[in-house]
């Protein structure tokens, strides 16, 4: 089938990479198909396209290749409708946004999937975690603020 | 919007299937019990605006705008290849 996307012109998916989220997203609630698109020219990331609407995409990443220590805790009713058959196959990841000063991460509510069933949410992850965690993008940056 | 007065323990029943009820009541604060459906999210309403909040801005966000990103190093304590 096909994808529209405004970011990536149209896209040739197969139907059972759909990912499902029942409930659709904050703000998104009438989203309920997407897809994964692995970003051609950064292998770090990855885009989650709404197949309803071409111009909704978010930009993910595994929040641990960037985060010391980023350990997700969930309370079980938050992963009930995945129905996991092992909690081993989940996919964690972030969404990515951009502040004012740099890239940032929403580590308070990342998406896990269930690729084996096609079915995806947005949880809330306990503790403290942000919702724009801001990334510090090189050295040069880290050593103007410091 | 509807307002009642409940006591300690006592419930509302939303539906035929949310309950709430009051657990306790601490001076300012008071501790709810929640029972829905696992299809009815529940959520603090400042945490689940902020992210919706968040959502819409990430949603937005285009891939010439995410060049800094190969930039960022691995988090450390990361197996590195050579």
């Amino acid at each position: 089938m096909e994808v529209r996307t405004t970011r990536f012109g149209s896209i040739q998916v197969n139907a059972d990479d759909l990912i499902r989220f029942p409930e659709g997203l904050p703000g998104f609630a009438d989203c309920h198909d997407w897809v994964l698109l692995a970003d051609g020219k950064n292998a770090a990331l990855a885009w989650l396209q709404s197949v309803e609407r071409p111009d909704v995409a978010f930009a993910v990443v595994s929040p641990r290749r960037f985060v010391a220590g980023y350990r997700l805790h969930v309370a079980r009713q938050e992963l009930e409708p995945l129905r996991f058959d092992d909690l081993r196959s989940a996919r964690v990841l972030a969404i990515v946004g951009r502040n004012s000063r740099s890239i940032t991460l929403n580590l308070k509510a990342p998406v896990i999937l269930n690729l084996e069933r096609g079915l995806g949410r947005q949880v809330i992850a306990n503790g403290e975690w942000s919702v724009q965690h801001e990334l510090q993008t090189s050295v040069a940056t880290r050593k103007k603020i410091a | 919007m509807l307002v009642l007065s409940r006591q300690r323990d006592e419930s509302i029943i939303i539906g035929d299937n949310i309950v709430v009820t009051i657990v306790d009541i601490r001076g300012d604060k008071v501790r709810l019990g929640i029972q829905a459906p696992t299809e009815i999210p529940v959520h603090r309403r400042e945490v689940f605006e902020a992210i919706q909040r968040e959502n819409m801005q990430a949603s937005r966000v285009q891939p010439n705008e995410l060049g800094e990103l190969k930039q960022i190093p691995p988090a450390p304590g990361l197996p590195k290849t050579r």
